[in-house]
C-alpha cells in the first residue's frame, strides 16, 4: 500500500518567482527506503518539508497538485499533529536544540513530554535511541556545548525517539565521521524493515547503493531520474547535473574507455561489484595469456 | 610560515577534556587533512592555531608567535580559519562586504583589498552574489561565502573546517579548484574533513585523531591503508583503497589515477610474464 | 560555547530534594515576613539565622554568599551613602561634616532597607542554586500554569546565556577575521558597533529556526503532556507550607497592628 502519493506537485515559495518542485509525481509504499539525490538547490529540502506539512503550513506559498501521506491530504492536516506521523530532521544540524532543556537526555525526551508518552516508556525509548544513535555518554552534558557531529546526532535522535510511521530525513549523515554516517543507514535500512516508510536526501551514494531500495534523483525541481540503486546511480547524466556519482562508479567508467570493464556488465554502484567486475578482467586477462 | 604544536592539552570550562597531548609540526605549503570521529577534538585543535583557545597545558607556535601571548586579531595576519558552521561567522549585511571584512582589517591597500575580493568571489564562484544578504543563500552557498572571506585574507596558514559538508560534486569541484590555487601560492592548508575521498584526493598528509590525541600521521599512501588504526576512530579507507585492497594490490591507492595506473601495470605484469600473479 | 544555562548547582541535598513549590513558598513567606514585620533587625535575622544556615544545608553556601555580596555590595553602599544623608525628617544627627549630617533615622531606614532587599535577593537566589528550572517550571506546570507560559518562561531564563553565547561566537568571528576588540575603551565600543546588527538578526534568524524546531516536536501537540522527572510531594512538605501561610499571616498581623 502507498504511503506517500504525490501527483504533480507544483510548489513555489512566497519570495520566489519560480517553482521549487515542478510536476514531481511519486509513490512511496509502507516501509520502503526511498533517497532522494540532486545538486544543491535541486529541491530536496523542499521536498521534504511538503512531506512533514512544513509545505504548505509553515511556508506558505502556492501548492499545485495533490500530495497524499497515509491517505491524508497534506493541505487539510493541522500541523502541531502531524509531526506524529511524519517526523522530519531538519537539514542544518546546529540549530535543533528546543532551547528549553538543559541536558542532551532532556532534550530529546522534550518531544516524547509534548507527545504524552508514559514517564517509563519515555525513558527507556531515550535511552535505546541514544545508543542507537552512539550518544550515551553525553546524557548529562548540555545540549550546547557539543562538537558539530554530536548535535548531529541529538538531532537524529530527537526525532527517531518519537517513532513516526514517515522519516523524513534531509541530510542527516553530513557531519558524521565515516563510519557513524554508515550506521545511520543500517539504522535505517533497520527501520525500514520494521514497516516505517523513509524518504532520506542524502549525498553519500556509497551507502545509498548498498542500503536504499530506491533511488530518485532531483534536479532544478524535477525528477530526471528515479529507479533501483544500481540503475540511477550509474545513469550517465548525473554528472552533468552536478550530482555525485560514487568513485566505484566512475573509476569503472574511466577504465571502460581501456576496455579493462568487462563489456556488457553495469558499471559498478558498491565495492563488491566493483571488485568482482575488476577481479574478472584481471582474470581473463590472466587466463588468455596463459 | 611553520606550525608547531606542542604537547598541548586543553579542557573545555564544563570539565571536558578535548585534547590529551597533541603534538603536531606542519612545514610551510603542505596541504594536511585531519580526520577522526565525532567529538574527537578536531575544532577543538584548529581553534588552538589562531588563537581562539588557548592551551590549558602546552604550546603553540605559528612562525615565531606563541599563540598564548598573542592576540587573536593579531593572529589573523597569519591563520584564517573556516568555522565549520558558517552561520556562526557571517555577520555582514553583504557577501561582499563580508569578504572584504577581513582584508579590510588587515590593513592591507584599498586596492589589494578589491583585488583580494574579486578573487576570492571569482573562486567561489560568487561574483554574481556579491550584492545578497549571506542569510539570503541556502547553507550551501553560505559555507562558500564563508571561504571566500576567508581566503582574501591571503594569509600564509589556511584552516578549513569540514568544508565539503552537505555540497554537491560541481561545489566540491569549486573547493578542490580553490585549493588548489592556494597551493600554487604557497601556502600551508589544513582541512579537517569526514569526506575521506576528498581527503584522499587533495591532500598529501592525513592526520588522524581520536579521543583528543593524534593516533597517525603521515604521507597518505601510508595512513590511508591502516584499516585498525582508522577504524578505532571511526573512519574507513577511501572507496578506492578499499578496492584496491579486495583486489590484493600491493601499494595504497588514493586516487582514480593511481588506482587505474595500478592496474594497468598488474594487467601488463600479467601479459609480460604469463603467469606467476603476485598474490597477497 | 555555554556550560551554564542558569545559577542552579547540581548536588545531593536535602534542600535539592524538596518540591520546588515548597522552596518557592518558604522564598515569598520569608520575604513578605522580612518587608511586613517589625523589628529593625528581623530581615538580618532571617538571612543569618535562616537563609545563610540553609544554603549549607543545600551545600551551595560559598556559591551563595558570593553571588549575595557580588550582587548586593555596590546597592548596599548606594543606599548607606543616600539615606543616611538625606533622610527626609531626620532628627537625631550621629554626626555632621561640612555641610551634611548623618541621622540615625537615616541609617536605620538604610540599614532595613537594606536587609529586606538582601533577603528578597537571597532567598530567590538560594530558590535557583538548589532547583533545576526544568523542574521548577514542570511543578508550576502540573500545578495549572500553561505550557505555552512555562516554555517562555524557560527559554527565557536560557535568553541571555545565549544572547551571550551568540555575542561571543560573533566576536570570534570578528577577531579571526581581524577585527581589534581589545584595547582602549573607545577602540572597545567601536568594535561593539558591528556587533549590535548582526546580534539582533542573527537572534531573530535562530527564533523562527527555533520555532521550526520546536514544532517538528510535537510542541503543539493537541496530546495531553507528560513529564520526564518526577517531582516528589511529601505531606510534611504539605504541612510546611501551610505553615509558612501561618507565618505569613502573623507578619502581616503585627503589620496591621497599631
Ligand atoms: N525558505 C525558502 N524561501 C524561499 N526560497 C527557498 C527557501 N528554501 C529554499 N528555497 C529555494 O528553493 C529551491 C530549492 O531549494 P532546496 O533547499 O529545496 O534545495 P536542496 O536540494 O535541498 O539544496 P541543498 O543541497 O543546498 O540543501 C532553491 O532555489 C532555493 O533557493
Ligand atoms: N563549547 C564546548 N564546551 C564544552 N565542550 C565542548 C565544546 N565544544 C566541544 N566540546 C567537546 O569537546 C570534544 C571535542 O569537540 P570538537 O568540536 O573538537 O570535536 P570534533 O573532532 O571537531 O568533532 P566533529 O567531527 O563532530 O565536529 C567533544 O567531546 C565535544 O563534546
Ligand atoms: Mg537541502
Ligand atoms: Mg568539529
Amino acid at each position: 500500500m502507498a504511503v506517500i502519493v504525490i501527483k504533480n506537485l507544483t510548489y513555489t515559495y512566497p519570495t520566489m518567482d519560480h517553482p521549487a518542485l515542478r510536476e514531481v509525481s511519486l509513490e512511496v509504499e509502507a516501509g520502503e527506503f526511498v533517497a532522494i539525490i540532486g545538486p544543491n538547490g535541486a529541491g530536496k529540502s523542499t521536498l521534504c518539508y511538503t512531506l512533514a506539512g512544513f509545505v504548505p503550513h509553515f511556508f506558505k506559498g502556492e501548492l499545485q497538485g495533490d500530495v497524499y501521506v497515509a491517505g491524508q491530504d497534506i493541505r487539510h492536516v493541522r500541523l502541531e499533529d502531524w509531526v506524529l506521523k511524519v517526523g522530519l530532521v531538519f537539514q542544518n544540524p546546529f540549530n535543533q536544540i528546543s532551547g528549553a532543556k538543559f541536558t542532551v537526555y532532556e532534550e530529546i525526551a522534550f518531544g516524547l513530554e509534548n507527545i504524552g508518552v508514559p514517564r517509563e516508556e519515555m525513558k527507556r525509548r531515550v535511552e535505546e535511541v541514544m545508543a542507537l544513535t552512539g550518544i550515551a555518554d553525553l546524557a548529562d552534558r548540555s545540549p550546547y556545548a557539543l562538537s558539530g557531529g554530536q548535535q548531529q546526532r541529538v538531532a537524529l535522535a530527537s526525532i527517531l525517539v518519537m517513532q513516526p510511521e514517515v522519516l523524513v530525513l534531509d541530510e542527516p549523515t553530513s557531519q558524521l565521521d565515516p563510519i557513524g554516517s554508515r550506521e545511520v543507514f543500517q539504522v535505517i535500512r533497520q527501520l525500514a524493515h520494521q514497516g516505517v516508510t523513509i524518504v532520506m536526501a542524502e549525498h553519500k551514494v556509497e551507502w545509498i547503493a548498498q542500503y536504499a531500495d530506491r533511488v530518485i534523483a532531483l534536479a532544478e525541481g524535477e525528477i530526471i531520474a528515479s529507479g533501483q540503486p544500481a540503475e540511477v546511480l550509474t545513469d550517465p547524466r548525473l554528472p552533468e547535473y552536478g550530482i555525485g556519482i560514487s568513485r566505484y562508479t566512475a573509476v569503472a567508467r574511466q577504465a571502460a574507455e581501456e576496455g579493462l570493464w568487462p563489456p556488457h556488465q553495469r558499471l559498478p554502484v558498491t565495492l563488491e561489484e566493483a571488485a568482482a567486475g575488476f577481479r574478472a578482467i584481471e582474470e581473463t586477462d590472466y587466463a588468455r595469456l596463459r | 610560515m611553520r606550525v608547531c604544536v606542542e604537547n598541548v592539552h586543553f579542557e573545555y570550562p564544563g570539565g571536558v577534556k578535548a585534547l590529551r597531548g597533541v603534538s603536531l609540526i606542519i612545514e610551510p605549503g603542505e596541504r594536511v587533512a585531519i580526520v577522526g570521529q565525532n567529538g574527537a577534538g578536531k575544532t577543538t585543535l584548529v581553534k588552538h592555531l589562531n588563537g581562539l583557545l588557548r592551551p590549558t597545558q602546552g604550546q603553540v607556535i605559528i612562525g615565531d608567535w606563541d599563540t598564548s601571548q598573542v592576540e587573536v586579531h593579531r593572529l589573523a595576519q597569519r591563520v584564517g580559519y573556516v568555522f565549520q558552521n558558517p552561520d556562526d561567522q557571517l555577520f555582514c549585511r553583504t557577501v561582499a562586504e563580508e569578504v572584504a571584512f577581513g582584508p579590510r582589517n588587515l590593513g592591507y591597500a584599498p586596492e589589494r583589498v578589491h583585488q583580494l575580493v574579486e578573487e576570492a568571489l571569482y573562486l567561489a564562484e560568487l561574483t554574481d552574489k556579491a550584492e545578497i544578504n549571506p542569510y539570503d543563500l541556502s547553507p550551501s552557498w553560505r559555507k562558500m561565502v564563508a571561504l571566500a572571506s576567508v581566503i582574501a585574507m591571503d594569509t600564509p596558514i589556511v584552516i578549513f573546517d569540514e568544508p565539503t559538508t552537505g555540497q554537491d560534486a560541481r561545489t566540491i569541484r569549486r573547493i578542490e579548484h580553490m585549493i588548489e590555487a592556494l597551493r600554487q601560492r604557497g601556502k600551508t592548508i589544513l582541512t579537517i574533513t569526514h569526506d575521506i575521498d576528498f581527503c584522499a584526493e587533495n591532500f598529501e598528509r592525513v592526520v588522524v585523531m581520536g579521543q583528543g590525541q593524534v593516533l597517525a600521521d603521515g604521507p597518505k599512501e601510508r595512513i590511508l591503508g591502516m584499516v585498525e588504526v582508522l577504524a578505532q576512530t571511526y573512519v574507513e579507507p577511501p572507496q578506492l583503497t578499499r578496492l584496491g585492497m579486495q583486489l590484493g594490490f600491493e601499494t595504497t591507492v588514493c586516487t582514480p589515477a593511481q588506482f587505474l595506473e595500478t592496474l594497468r601495470r598488474r594487467l601488463g605484469h600479467y601479459r609480460a610474464n604469463g603467469l606467476g600473479r603476485s598474490e597477497n | 560555547m555555554v556550560e551554564r544555562l542558569s545559577f542552579y548547582l547540581e548536588r545531593n541535598s536535602p534542600l535539592h530534594r524538596l518540591n520546588p513549590t515548597t522552596k518557592l513558598v518558604v522564598a515569598f513567606t520569608l520575604i513578605l515576613v522580612a518587608f511586613l514585620g517589625r523589628g529593625l533587625f528581623l530581615p538580618s535575622l532571617i538571612f543569618l539565622l535562616i537563609l545563610a544556615p540553609l544554603s549549607f544545608l543545600g551545600q551551595v553556601g560559598r556559591e551563595f554568599l558570593r553571588t549575595t555580596l557580588n550582587l548586593l555590595l555596590p546597592l548596599f553602599a548606594f543606599l548607606f551613602v543616600m539615606q543616611s544623608l538625606f533622610y527626609p525628617g531626620g532628627k537625631t544627627v550621629l554626626f555632621g561634616f561640612w555641610i551634611f549630617a548623618v541621622k540615625l533615622e537615616g541609617v536605620r531606614f538604610a540599614f532595613l532597607t537594606a536587609t529586606r532587599v538582601l533577603v528578597m535577593v537571597s532567598s530567590f537566589l538560594l530558590l535557583l542554586l538548589t532547583t533545576h528550572p526544568g523542574v521548577l517550571l514542570l511543578d508550576l506546570t502540573q500545578r495549572g500554569l500553561p505550557a505555552s507560559v512555562a516554555y517562555i518562561l524557560a527559554s527565557t531564563l536560557q535568553i541571555i546565556p545565549q544572547m551571550q553565547a551568540k555575542a561571543a561566537t560573533i566576536l570570534d568571528a570578528q577577531r579571526s577575521r581581524g577585527l581589534d576588540t581589545s584595547g582602549s575603551l573607545g577602540r572597545r565600543i567601536r568594535a561593539l558597533l558591528p556587533l549590535v546588527g548582526p546580534l539582533v538578526f542573527g537572534s531573530l534568524v535562530d527564533v523562527e529556526e527555533r520555532a521550526i524546531a520546536i514544532e517538528a516536536r510535537g510542541f503543539r501537540s493537541s496530546r495531553p503532556k507528560t513529564s520526564l522527572v518526577e517531582i516528589e510531594d511529601r505531606p510534611l512538605e504539605r504541612a510546611l507550607r501551610w505553615l509558612c501561610l501561618l507565618a505569613f499571616i502573623l507578619a502581616l498581623g503585627s503589620h496591621l497592628w497599631p
